[in-house]
């Protein structure tokens, strides 16, 4: 049966979610550094309990826009944002909004794994003792279970208090993601958490991801495509600072509706 | 969308591939076409040195399946095709298949031939007729497979309606035959084989035309209706 009009209903699936759907909503965002503009008049929706991703060539704003959700931005001095991203209806940007608070709400990896020279237990709870929590049964308890969550547990349960420069790149970059689990946020933004990764961690990191969902909004940068046709729900793909398509990864990467993206996923001259 | 950049790949060595198939299938298609001739003009002509070649040939036709088969599954492998590229590539698959039966019928055809030699058959006037227009169909669909003319392939479809009405007339008309004539039931079974064989290609080119919108548009048509199809033709 064909259904153009289903094809068509798909693409607005994701902008008609409905607000208990919607994890973050991006408004019109514009971004300057200095002079030049690096994000032009973004507007997204992002679900709730999926995993988003957002592909293009580099420099096409993907980091950047995936900064500006836990504010990362702030950090540059000559970084100048307008426009709004929501998270469940408050926008991020407002001046009453405490970036740290907002930080344990959405938590982010990097592109290397950046543990803390510490063990590994300490990365895990560092969040929780820096909130103040210090009960010893409590730490016990989300240590496990973050480490379980980021699918480690099994591999240095009889370690956990050996420093965690011992683990392995892929290890230690499921031990950041436990770290960022472990105080509990909403949503979770990985930049490129796999690109420093040997192919078998990073299938580990991917499975990780599929399961993350299940508790957390995930939105992870990718360089690979394959990646993101593997591990995300939706895909947004982004060029010279433009968001040129929105949709279902399963529509994405078999149907494009744009010549840009097209040409991107397929491995075009643009 | 634009499909006619197939060879504008970054990897120079991936256009090199996809090209090759591509030519593989447009080979086969041509071999088959001329099967499908030369299978048709030796039913009409009697000529069963003609029919015997056909069958020969057959393998060729199989070889080429092989061949592109193989082709498509190292570049899935190696080069893990998306979008257009990914579309082409199942589109071929699927194509090389519906060829290679065609081949099939083909050769059903011929076989008949070789058998009915020297007997008492019914005029094929109608069933000429009838292949006619499908050897016409193959070569359109192959014609809009190579310039990925979705349009086209829309109009092509609508055709098999017509095989499909001659086919029941040619049945019809056998039949009367075999109450005429009760000896000649087996000859004329040979020829409801063949005019069976025919309107099975029509099917199947029908079927390649579905794969040709899929490759251009990225909508499956498979068991879409008339009026559906026809929405999707464009100015």
């Amino acid at each position: 049966m064909i259904d153009l009009a289903k094809l068509n209903a798909k693409s607005d699936e994701l902008n008609n979610l409905t607000p208990e759907d919607t994890a973050l909503e991006v408004k019109n965002l514009d971004l300057y550094y200095g002079q030049k503009q690096a994000l032009f008049d973004v507007s997204m929706k992002i679900p709730k309990g999926k995993v988003t991703a957002f592909i293009g060539p580099s420099g096409c704003g993907k980091s950047t826009l995936l900064r500006c959700i836990n504010r990362m931005n702030d950090l540059v001095d000559i970084c100048r944002v307008d426009g709004k991203i929501e998270l469940q209806g408050t926008n991020i940007y407002d001046k009453s909004v405490d970036v740290a608070s907002l930080r344990r709400r959405i938590g982010m990896v990097f592109q290397r794994p950046n543990p803390f020279p510490k063990s590994i237990y300490e990365n895990v709870v560092y969040g929780l003792r820096l909130q103040g929590i210090n009960d010893r049964r409590t730490l016990d308890e989300i240590c496990e279970t973050s480490l379980r969550g980021a699918a480690l547990w099994n591999e240095v349960k009889d370690r956990l208090h050996d420093n965690a420069f011992g683990l392995s790149g892929g290890q230690q970059q499921r031990l950041v993601i436990a770290r960022a689990i472990a105080i509990g946020p909403e949503v979770l933004l990985l930049d490129e958490p796999t690109s420093a990764l040997d192919p078998i961690s990073t299938l580990t990191v991917e499975e990780l991801i599929t399961q993350l969902k299940e508790k957390f909004t995930v939105v992870i940068v990718t360089h690979n495509m394959q990646q993101a046709a593997r591990v995300s729900d939706q895909t947004a793909f982004m060029y010279m600072g433009k968001l040129i398509e929105y949709a279902d990864t399963n529509t994405l990467f078999t149907a494009p509706q744009k010549k840009q993206t097209e040409d991107y996923i397929t491995g075009r001259y643009g | 969308m634009e499909n006619t950049n197939l060879s504008r790949h970054i990897s120079g060595q991936f256009n090199a591939e996809i090209e090759s198939v591509r030519n593989q299938v447009m080979q086969m298609g041509g071999l088959i076409e001329q099967q499908l001739g030369n299978a048709l003009k030796a039913m009409c002509e009697n000529d069963i040195e003609l029919a015997r070649k056909v069958i020969i040939k057959d393998t060729e036709v199989n070889d080429f399946e092989l061949l592109v088969d193989q082709d498509c599954s190292r570049i899935i492998a190696k080069r893990q095709p998306a979008a257009s590229d990914l579309r082409l590539i199942l589109t071929i698959m699927k194509t090389i298949t519906e060829l290679e039966r065609i081949g099939d019928r083909v050769t059903d055809i011929a076989k008949m031939t070789i058998e009915n030699h020297g007997k008492k058959v019914p005029p094929m006037i109608g069933l000429e007729n009838m292949g006619q227009i499908v050897l016409k169909m193959l070569h359109d669909c192959l014609d809009a497979f190579t310039r990925l003319d979705m349009n086209n392939a829309i109009e092509i479809h609508k055709q098999d309606k017509k095989v499909n009405r001659q086919y029941e007339s040619i049945l019809r008309e056998l039949m009367t035959f075999m109450m005429e004539d009760p000896r000649s039931v087996p000859f004329v079974l040979n020829v409801l084989a063949s005019a069976r064989a025919i309107e099975r290609i029509g099917d199947r080119c029908q079927n390649i035309c579905e794969q040709i919108v899929y490759l251009v548009k990225g909508i499956d048509v498979r068991h879409a209706t008339d009026e559906e199809l026809n929405s999707l033709i464009e100015d």
